[in-house]
């Protein structure tokens, strides 16, 4: 019974703190509902017995993105939340009703054509799913996939990194003068 | 039951809801025994005694935005290599030590040249980097 | 394995009998019930006993730097001055609530809950104990580290909150001093982590045992160093001094809590005491043995099977036994963090970042290099093993 309640939660949570995400005119306001998105998509991942998914969840995203978006935020000035730098008022909003019914009809168009399509594999997979819930440990799967199957993507993935590193820290490194 | 497994968040779920009981509680509790004159000087921001200057943040230093990017990077990798540091003793007891060994400390160099690169490029320094070479 | 205080608990048959009878008693299975109550008295205990710790700490700090300054210290209210904590609360709850004009309401609220929960989320996996544990998670001390970066959001959302100088220094100051030291921290994390085989807090602890030649502090010299750069970088993540240029008193008023009064800044108090026993806490249980006790008297097998004590008072005697030993060494350690404030400087905030990415980050990368070579080439074997047992084997083969 506590699985649905954990799910209840979580799933309460993403969806409404990603509501007030897309609702709020504050942008420093956003990013902290933004917070209580990532701790719901952590909750689901625990939900469905991914132990190891939901810490990194937090340690990454509610850890580091989210400081990462504060300053950022603070860099750029959008923390006022009146107007910004080019004295618009108002963040533009999103579009009109037409847009939004047009939007919400391809969404459903398109997933029921993609939940079809993979139908046969959700039948498949059926029996999978209730014996995966439970007391074993992703940990271990994750750590030796990694090192057997995985070694190249794992040691890829540290140039990638790097990659990432040198190009984040040129772009936003300040110009000596 | 098979949510034997999931009972092991439930102390999370319970302690969030503490945390938040305590400071809406405390507040509640307050908001009966205290006193409530609010008036325009107290509630204006502190600046020692005068009226406040100018907006909150005037300049803003990059280098708070590059030192997080940096520690985003630093914490990615360190999600990347807690479940390789798990399995390690399983793979050491079972013989295959070494290319374990290889392979972690192969990661580990491509982050250190990282850490090299950004401590060459003066990413670690602050505000020191901007003194004027003028006596050399 | 994911073991709670629950699977704990229901070894013993007073349990089981209870757990049957509320069944009868509801008609259907109240296991799932019993459980939540069982998580909820235990959740309910350790907030209350940390809070007064925390509480306690502030007394602490008073005496001990006043027993440093060649001063007193609090003495008026109650035995030795002990009761002034509550009088400090007593007088926070009844200050009146000021929320400057210009900040921002929801996000001025929202600070020292961040920064609590941040705090009270750890509390779930510090091991206490072996069955006193609220809940052994498969990837304990990862959630850790997680879950306490929260207070570095917190700290900015204060600092920014509040719409003034000297606050908003104090926040960005604050969180990227947290984000900063948190990376030698989990570095150094990791090589203990390398070392035991697993990333639960029961696995790390039971890898020691009881003795210091046994614990992971005295295993190998890289973790020896290991342990220093814990302390300093876990130090520094609590904005403790040497490291509170955020809440720097004589630069910036106080820092990223200036406009916080009453039982607001109680709440930033209380976390960041709070968090110094996590901190202090999980040094115990990485480093120095956790709640392991000397002769291995904390399985309580002593007591049942020597002794002929019933099980169930045998088992909880090495329970206590074993609370004991934690508190012990983390109390010993929070007693040296507020001995370090009061006699050490604080450091620039240019220093403090040279520390973190030039010295520590280094460092803990050299161990972790070091902790990975001990475990290929010696098996992980500690040093007492590697040097005493192997010449006990060498006078013990010549027979």
């Amino acid at each position: 019974m506590f699985e649905q309640i954990l799910f209840l939660l979580s799933a309460t949570a993403t969806i409404g703190f990603t509501v007030a995400v897309v609702g709020t005119n504050n942008l420093m306001h956003a990013c902290m509902y933004l917070l209580g998105t990532l701790f719901g998509v952590a909750g689901l991942y625990a939900t469905i017995g991914a132990d190891f998914l939901a810490a990194t969840q937090i340690v990454v995203y509610a850890g580091g993105v989210v400081i990462l978006m504060l300053f950022a935020i603070m860099l750029t000035g959008g923390a006022e939340d009146k107007k910004n730098r080019f004295g618009i008022e108002k963040i533009p909003s999103m579009g009109s009703t037409k847009t939004y019914i047009v939007a919400g009809a391809s969404v459903l168009i398109i997933a029921m054509i993609v939940l079809k399509m993979t139908a046969n594999i959700h039948t498949a997979n059926k029996d999978l799913a209730v014996a995966s819930t439970g007391n074993e440990s992703t940990v271990f799967n994750i750590g030796s996939l990694l090192l057997t199957d995985h070694i190249l993507a794992f040691e890829i993935s540290s140039i990638l990194l790097l990659g990432a590193l040198v190009g984040a820290a040129i772009i936003a490194r300040p110009k000596r003068n | 039951m098979a949510s034997h497994g999931l009972d092991v968040y439930m102390p999370i779920i319970i302690l969030m809801a503490f945390a938040v009981i305590m400071i809406v509680g405390a507040l509640l509790v307050g908001r009966i025994l205290r006193p409530h004159n609010p008036n325009a000087l107290k509630e204006s921001a502190y600046e020692c005694g005068e009226e406040p200057i100018g907006i909150a943040w005037s300049n803003f230093n990059v280098r708070f935005y590059v030192v997080s990017l940096i520690f985003i990077i630093f914490d990615v990798e360190g999600a990347l290599m807690f479940p390789v540091a798990a399995v390690f003793k399983k793979f050491a007891s079972i013989g295959l030590g070494a290319p374990v060994f290889a392979s972690f400390v192969l990661f580990i160099l491509i982050l250190f040249s990282g850490v090299i690169y950004c401590w060459k490029k003066g990413d670690f320094d602050w505000v020191k980097s901007y003194r004027i070479p003028s006596s050399k | 394995m994911n073991s709670t205080i629950v699977s704990y608990l229901s070894q013993f048959e007073g349990y089981q009998k209870f757990v049957s009878m509320a069944s009868s008693f509801l008609g259907s299975n109240a296991s799932g019930y019993i459980t939540f109550l069982v998580f909820f008295l235990g959740a309910f205990v350790i907030v209350n006993v940390m809070a007064l710790i925390g509480g306690l700490g502030t007394y602490a700090e008073r005496k001990i730097s006043a027993d440093l300054q060649m001063r007193q210290g609090p003495n008026r209210v109650g035995p030795y001055g002990i009761l002034q904590f509550l009088a400090d609360g007593v007088k926070m709850i009844m200050k009146e609530d000021i929320i400057p004009s210009a900040s921002d309401k929801f996000m001025f609220t929202l600070a020292p809950l961040l920064a609590l929960l941040g705090v009270l989320a750890t509390f779930a996996v510090i091991p206490f104990s072996s069955g006193l544990m609220l809940s052994d998670l498969n990837v304990g001390v990862f959630y850790l580290i997680g879950v306490s970066s929260l207070v570095g959001v917190g700290v900015f959302l204060a600092g920014y909150s509040s719409n003034s100088k000297w606050s908003m220094l104090g926040g960005m100051r604050g969180a990227s001093q947290i984000i900063s030291y948190e990376v030698p921290v989990t570095l150094s994390i990791l090589s203990i982590v390398l070392l035991a085989g697993g990333m639960s807090f029961g696995t790390l602890v039971n890898a020691q045992s009881g003795f210091p030649h046994e614990w992971f502090i005295l295993h190998n010299p890289f973790t020896f160093i290991g342990f220093f750069v814990y302390f300093i970088g876990a130090l520094a993540e609590t904005n403790r001094a040497p490291f509170d240029l955020p809440e720097a008193e004589s630069e910036l008023v106080s820092g990223y809590h200036t406009e916080y009064t009453g039982m607001r800044f109680a709440f930033f108090a209380l976390a960041e005491y709070m968090e110094v026993f996590v901190v202090c806490g999980v040094a115990a249980a990485l480093f120095l043995g956790g709640y392991k006790v000397p002769f291995d008297l904390g399985d309580g097998a002593f007591f049942t099977h020597t002794l002929h004590l019933p099980e169930f008072i045998g088992k909880n005697i090495g329970q206590v036994l074993e609370l004991g030993s934690f508190f012990t060494k983390t109390l010993v350690l929070y007693y040296i963090v507020i001995w370090i404030r009061w006699t050490l400087p604080r450091l620039r905030v240019d220093q403090l970042m040279t520390l973190c990415w030039k010295y520590l980050t280094p460092i803990a990368l050299f161990n972790l290099v070091g902790c990975a070579f001990w475990m290929y080439y010696f098996e992980g074997k500690s040093l007492y093993v590697l040097l005493f047992k192997s010449a006990a084997h060498a006078a013990g083969a010549g027979h």
